[in-house]
């Protein structure tokens, strides 16, 4: 936060508190996940929709195109093929910023679909009853933290989804160090804690602990 | 073909239905979301409903619309159309139904023979999954039937891969330049491999092979 000087001459202001309470920062975090929600349903809705509305259209061209016209034909075909990569690369893109999985159905199968993706054998698991939802930042917190993870090679056994009294409960069982560190840096700024309960050398990319993540939810 | 359609995003709705028209269809209803479409179709009967998944009543109306489809009018197909191809949606398509049902990445749909052939499978009572999907499962088998597909041969798991995006015997042979009657026997030993012993028709059991696959990576 940049706090600008009181400008000369004015009358004395209320002294300003260097240190954010602790909540101003939290609700700050939470708008921050809640953008990041926000711009990807603005490229899915906006740019993404545009995009697959042209290959429509170019679609619709294509047909149009008198016979004998073979290579107007193909080069349509091309245009159409090379927004199907643009597409492509806008939901990488979307994934990276808030993924729409996560958005639309929560971590459980957001998860799961990542360590598919991934090819990560890492077991998800969602206490009953399962699908609760936990709010755009924690549950954007504890998704990037296994995705960091993961995409490092850290691949824990089991990361086990549960809901508390307002709060999201994350245990993570056959994970290590440096998953816990990734997971602390991610949901601290959340008002967040993590339990680590490690025996494996620091540098184990698999571990043999527990660790517990609570993470209040707005 | 009579085909309703439900799309939010108006660029691509209009987009679609001068495409489904330019390929001959009739397009007897055309709505922005779900409940809109289902007030048309209790008046316009339909051979094929296209749905985005993505579209009121939100969160994924398309998915809850097409349940009430399937209650009304078992017969009707559906064609689920998204952003996004995931397993996630394509397990809960699955559930809906496993006839006459197909789920496309809304950009892969932009031809009129492609749009024509997808709706023409899923009319004849086929499955049409996304191919980059359904490769994408074939080809990282996890859960619980991992071991039961890793003794799968390539050329079992190619043609696997093809029954997973619905293709006919007749469409695999072709893909793969071999006879029809190698891709019997190929189904065959898939079928052992996988346990599929079952009462049920060639067809079925085809559907059964994929699914009891498909459902095994969900598992985990």
């Amino acid at each position: 936060m940049r706090l600008e000087p009181a400008p000369p001459g004015d009358a004395p202001r209320a002294p300003v508190n260097a240190v954010v309470a602790p909540e101003a920062r939290r609700r700050r975090e939470r708008d921050q996940w809640q953008g990041r929600r926000r711009l990807e349903r603005q490229l899915h809705d906006g740019a993404a929709l545009r995009a697959s509305a042209l290959v429509l259209q170019l679609g619709l061209f294509r047909h149009r195109v008198p016979d004998g016209e073979d290579e107007l034909r193909d080069a349509i075909g091309l245009l159409q093929d090379e927004l199907h990569a643009v597409l492509q690369e806008l939901r990488d893109v979307a994934g990276q910023i808030y993924p729409p999985l996560l958005d639309e159905a929560g971590l459980g199968p957001a998860l799961r679909e990542l360590a598919e993706r991934l090819d990560a054998s890492v077991r998800i698991r969602e206490e009953e009853p399962t699908g609760g939802r936990f709010g755009a930042a924690a549950e954007g917190a504890v998704y990037f933290a296994v995705a960091d993870a993961l995409g490092a090679g850290v691949v824990p056994r089991e990361v086990c989804v549960a809901g508390g009294r307002d709060e999201l409960v994350v245990t993570i069982t056959g994970g290590a160090r440096e998953l816990g560190e990734l997971m602390l840096d991610r949901v601290r700024p959340l008002g967040g804690t993590v339990r680590c309960d490690i025996s494996a050398a620091p540098d184990e990319t698999v571990g043999t602990g527990t660790i517990v993540a609570r993470i209040p939810c707005e | 073909m009579r085909v309703a359609l439900a799309e939010d995003g108006a660029l691509f709705r209009e987009g679609l239905l001068m495409l489904l028209q330019a390929a001959g269809h009739e397009v007897v209803a055309v709505a922005a979301g779900g409940d809109e479409l289902l007030a048309l179709l209790a008046t316009t009967p339909a051979d094929v409903a296209v749905l985005d998944i993505r579209m009121p009543p939100e969160p994924d109306g398309g998915l809850v619309t097409a349940e009430r489809i399937r209650e009304k009018w078992p017969e009707m197909g559906l064609l689920f159309l998204s952003h996004y191809a995931e397993s996630h949606y394509l397990m809960r398509i699955l559930d809906i139904g496993t006839d006459a049902i197909g789920y496309r990445l809304k950009e892969k749909v932009g031809s009129v023979e492609v749009l024509s052939d997808t709706l023409g499978r899923i009319a004849d009572g086929e499955i049409v999954i996304e191919p980059v999907l359904a490769k994408r499962l074939v080809e990282r088998p996890r859960g619980a039937k991992k071991d039961e597909v890793a003794t799968l041969s390539e050329r079992e798991l190619d043609v696997l891969k093809l029954m997973a995006e619905g293709r006919s015997n007749g469409g695999i042979a072709g893909q793969l330049f071999v006879t029809p009657k190698a891709v019997e026997k190929h189904i065959a030993s898939i079928f052992a491999k996988l346990n599929l012993h079952t009462d049920a028709s060639e067809s079925h059991r085809r559907v059964l092979a994929v699914l009891t696959y498909l459902r095994s990576q969900k598992d985990d």
